[in-house]
């Protein structure tokens, strides 16, 4: 059972999405793959729903998208994050981790 | 930030080739990264799709999300651009103080006159009565030769039940009341009879009470009264509690049932109503001549006004089969309730309004001038701001922006000005001119002003920027480029646009040429009397009180022989009316001895009872046999005297003075009339700018009737004599109010008020105009003179006169002005129609008018020419030609 792939929660992959980029400017595919090594697999995640979340999050004004040259010199579209996107990180980087310890708290055996 | 590198928006095509490409760009890294693993190229691509997920899904999200920010990124590009070119261009105007308080406070006096006369023609003519469906109200006139359009009892019976178009009939009736409360002086009210049925068909809601109710208007119901609002607060301090007590009006008690609220005017500036109550002789067949009756009618809902037009005439024509005596060469018409109230004054309001329109485009002129010249000047900065890449639409813009901020900072000090202008426009409007008192700058002025500051921003905007815009670059930019060919095009569309201006104004000028010289007309007209020195006032006897001939009688001897006794009193009479009062009756008469004609043949003359001071009082000479006596009373031989106009036209080959006349009222049982003894001057009775009309004058004392006027001749200031005028009716009568009471002069003034008011405004509006031309003309051929320089500073080297240079800048103002001048008085002669109809003893393409104000225009041109031909007279030479 462990070994399934366990669904992503709504509204997590920004979060995700947001955390790769602090890394700096990267094109979605990066972001995709950063994402997958650092989760080994035990979240299921699309590329789909990482690319509407990449647009979503410009609308949003968290990143800026620009077009450059990929490693092997193609063109691609590279998001970096506004300072609006790291603040936001920073807050649901900080939920997260109350609604963590929060849900642990109760696991925890008394 | 974007705008900085001057990237273009993303087209919808781009957006999609766009998201193709980034997705297409991750599934052919992911694939390689596959292969590099081992995978076959399939296998790769089947598993680098597997993984994405709904690529079709993904794709359509992308590209709409993309589509938004785009569209949002556009606007807030051009909020940018806009606020950056407000900024800029506030920054300008500052820069320029003179330029920008000249632009403005031009603007500001257009866009204010505007405001104030929109706001007058919007609560006079526009502005709905405020009546439910004013639409469907219509007023029904019946046109006759001499029997003004009132109609009768039982035309109103007929009209009721031969009519399917209306859904119901009301008629009214004026009514002069005389309140009395106590520890108050008299009032005279003005009110109107009506038919219980009156409100209901205005469809008003009485503010407190009830209104008629059916049958309350006949012979034997109580009486009751309907007041007004603003009568109500004036003199019942607004106590709902009124309602149900009596009142005591023309000498009857008389229950107050309900209060109407206020704009109910309607008819005549009533301020109470009473129910008009039929007597079974009103309503027989027999009074059918006798015209006296107001119609309103109310057309049912969905009913074509047409319909109810020709309904109207075609139960006239049913009538006239059934009554032709009666009902020959009369004609019923159903005109609009709104149309009938305000119709004679659309013309004279239209045309103001056209001037004022007129001064707002020679505002727009001058602004658009001064643009172009400073546009001129600032040819270098458009040039290095196109040089730095600004698009020539984006210079438009700024231009744009620039007249934009103008028109809107002319628009707000316009209504500042509009608001002043109003109350005295409001303080100067004649009191007959219906609804202009409450007339008020409202959201609809409001809102037609920001309209049209809006056109006229774009109006003098564009065309300046558009010719800026189309300034050579390379030109511009050559230092000392003189004479490119854009400066001789704006210099040609300055010059046009001063000689338009000059023929706007000359149509302006002219229009209120004519009106002031019709209005000098009128004021040398001989009115037949001599209005110097007369106090004149007004008083109702009430018919319950004053019931019998002697009670009337006693009053009336005893007011004219203690007012003559007053001090500084030359001479005083009383009389049914005095002339110009609005008062007047027209009866149709007979001569004795003549073959007897039908009665609807019969001919008709204005009547007045005047007691025999009348004619030394009012200054009108005697022109032949005598004048009413003191003898000529009751019981006496009856006798009469007529003007010059009556004898003219009815008697016109035989003596007047013997012939018995008979008219058409019987008082106390004896039909009234006379031996004429006596002929008069003729008097304009009814106003200033008609003839006088046949005229018919009976003693007072043989025919007394209960309207009276009284005239006193003083030889000190006449309004001396009113307080003491007064004290004589109180102490005859202390339930009498007295009205009207005004010096002939003032009777005199106030008969010709709309004339003067009309003239007086044209004249402002046309003096603003000139001035305004005179400005444009000073200020573009100043500037052709400082343009030229260089040339004649050639010419003074070449040997030229400094008066030869003044008057070549001169004559070049003149020659401006000649077309435009020409062109305005061609345009006069044509517009000239529009004013026909309110001129007296003027013709529309008056000679004097004309010549005049082309005069006017040449020596103002000339004047403002001569500043700028001075300047070009005294121009050095060495100075001009060494550059700039």
């Amino acid at each position: 059972m462990a070994s399934e792939p366990m669904v992503l929660l709504q509204g997590t992959l920004d979060v995700l999405v947001l955390r790769a980029l602090r890394l700096g400017s990267m094109h979605g595919y990066a972001v995709s793959r950063w994402i997958r090594e650092r989760t080994d697999g035990v979240l299921e995640i699309e590329d789909a729903p990482l690319y509407k979340a990449l647009h979503r999050l410009e609308q949003a004004g968290h990143v800026a998208a620009e077009w450059g040259f990929s490693e092997n010199n193609r063109r691609a579209r590279f998001y970096r994050l506004t300072p609006d996107g790291r603040r936001q990180l920073k807050d649901e980087e900080a939920a997260w981790r109350r609604y963590a310890a929060a849900v642990f708290k109760v696991l925890e055996p008394a | 930030m974007r705008r900085f590198f001057n990237l273009p928006w993303r087209t919808r095509q781009q957006i999609r080739a766009d998201v193709d490409d980034e997705l297409s760009f991750h599934l052919d890294m992911r694939i390689d990264a596959l292969v590099a693993t081992g995978l076959s190229p399939d296998q790769a691509r089947a598993q680098a799709i597997r993984e994405f997920g709904d690529i079709d899904d993904a794709r359509r999200y992308i590209r709409a999300v993309d589509h938004d920010i785009e569209a949002a990124r556009r606007r807030s590009d051009y909020m940018n651009d806009l606020r950056s070119d407000v900024i800029y261009a506030v920054r300008k105007l500052r820069g320029s103080p003179m330029f920008t308080l000249t632009a403005v406070l031009t603007l500001a006096l257009g866009i204010g006159a505007n405001t104030a006369i929109f706001s007058v023609v919007n609560g006079v003519l526009l502005k709905p009565l405020p009546f439910p469906q004013q639409d469907n109200l219509v007023r029904i006139q019946f046109r006759q030769q001499g029997h003004g359009d009132a109609s009768t009892p039982p035309d109103l019976a007929d009209f009721r039940t031969r009519s399917r178009a209306f859904e119901g009939f009301a008629h009214y009736e004026g009514l002069t009341a005389n309140l009395v409360r106590e520890h108050a002086e008299p009032e005279r009210i003005a009110g109107g009879q009506v038919s219980a049925n009156w409100f209901s068909l205005l469809r008003v809601r009485p503010l407190h009470g009830r209104f008629f109710a059916e049958g309350e208007d006949t012979p034997s119901a109580p009486r009751v009264v309907v007041l007004s609002e603003a009568l109500w607060r004036r003199d019942f301090a607004a106590d709902p509690a009124i309602v149900g007590k009596q009142l005591q009006i023309n000498a009857q008690l008389v229950t107050v049932v309900g209060i109407a609220p206020d704009g109910q005017g309607y008819p005549m500036r009533a301020e109470l109503w009473t129910p008009l109550r039929f007597t079974t002789r009103d309503l027989g067949d027999a009074t059918r001549g006798a015209r006296w009756l107001g119609l309103l009618g109310r057309v049912k809902e969905g009913v074509p006004f047409e319909t109810a037009r020709a309904e109207v005439e075609q139960i006239e024509k049913q009538m006239e089969g059934l009554f032709p005596e009666q009902f020959r060469e009369r004609r019923a018409q159903a005109i609009r309730l709104q149309t009938a109230i305000v119709g004679d004054l659309q013309r004279p309001l239209y045309v103001i309004m056209a001037a004022v329109a007129v001064v707002l485009l020679i505002a727009c002129a001058n602004v658009a001038n001064l643009m172009l010249i400073r546009a001129t000047a600032r040819e270098s900065e458009m040039a290095i701001r196109t040089a730095l890449g600004a698009g020539r639409s984006r210079l438009v813009r700024q231009l744009i922006t620039e007249s934009m901020i103008l028109s809107a900072v002319g628009a707000v000090v316009g209504v500042a000005f509009a608001k002043w202008g109003m109350s005295l426009l409001i303080a100067m409007a004649p009191d007959d001119l219906p609804r202009v008192k409450t007339a008020a700058i409202d959201a609809t002025a409001l809102v037609v002003t920001a309209g049209a500051a809006l056109i006229i921003g774009l109006l003098f905007g564009v065309f300046p920027a558009m010719q800026t815009a189309a300034g050579d670059l390379a030109n511009a930019l050559r230092a000392g480029a003189r004479g490119t060919r854009t400066r001789r095009q704006t210099n040609r569309t300055k010059r046009l646009i001063v000689a338009a201006e000059v023929a706007l104004a000359v149509t302006l000028l002219t229009g209120a040429g004519l009106l002031i010289r019709s209005f000098r007309e009128l004021m040398t007209v001989d009115p037949g009397f001599q209005p110097d020195h007369i106090m004149t006032m007004r008083v109702l006897l009430p018919e319950k009180t004053y019931d019998t001939v002697t009670k009337i009688t006693a009053f009336s001897r005893q007011l004219e022989a203690r007012a003559l006794a007053l001090p500084g009193v030359r001479a005083a009479a009383l009389g049914s009316a005095v002339p110009l009062d609005g008062t007047s009756f027209w009866l149709t008469f007979t001569v004795r001895g003549r073959a007897p004609v039908r009665k609807s043949d019969e001919p008709s003359s204005s009547i007045r009872l005047i007691t025999p001071g009348y004619f030394t009082v009012l200054g009108t000479p005697l022109l032949r046999g005598r004048a009413f006596a003191a003898d000529d009373r009751a019981g006496a031989p009856r006798v009469a005297i007529v003007n010059q106009t009556f004898a003219k036209k009815f008697m016109p080959n035989e003596d007047p003075i013997g012939r018995y006349v008979d008219i058409g009222w019987t008082q106390d049982g004896v039909r009234q009339g006379g031996q004429i003894v006596g002929i008069v001057g003729d008097m304009r009775d009814d106003e200033l700018q008609s003839d006088a009309e046949p005229t018919f004058y009976l003693p007072f004392d043989q025919t007394p009737t209960e309207g009276i006027a009284i005239a006193i001749r003083t030889a000190t200031p006449p309004a001396s004599v009113a307080t003491a005028l007064r004290g004589i009716v109180r102490d005859l009568d202390p339930t009498l109010p007295v009205y009207q009471i005004h010096t002939m002069e003032e009777q005199v003034a106030a008969s010709v008020s709309r004339q003067r008011f009309y003239a007086t405004l044209l004249g402002v509006f046309a003096s603003v105009a000139l001035v305004l031309a005179a400005v444009g003309l000073y200020g573009v051929i100043a500037y052709a003179v400082s343009q030229r320089t260089h040339e004649l500073g050639v010419r003074v080297a070449l040997g030229a006169t400094g008066d030869r240079i003044s008057r070549m800048v001169i004559a070049e103002g003149v020659i401006l002005t000649a077309i435009g001048v020409l062109v305005g008085l061609a345009a006069s002669l044509e517009g000239g129609r529009l004013i026909t109809k309110l001129l007296y003893n003027v013709k529309a393409s008056d000679p004097v008018t004309f010549v005049g104000v082309a005069l006017l225009l040449g020596v103002v041109a000339a004047c403002a020419s001569y500043i700028p031909a001075r300047r070009a007279a005294r121009v050095d030479p060495l100075v001009a030609m060494r550059g700039d």
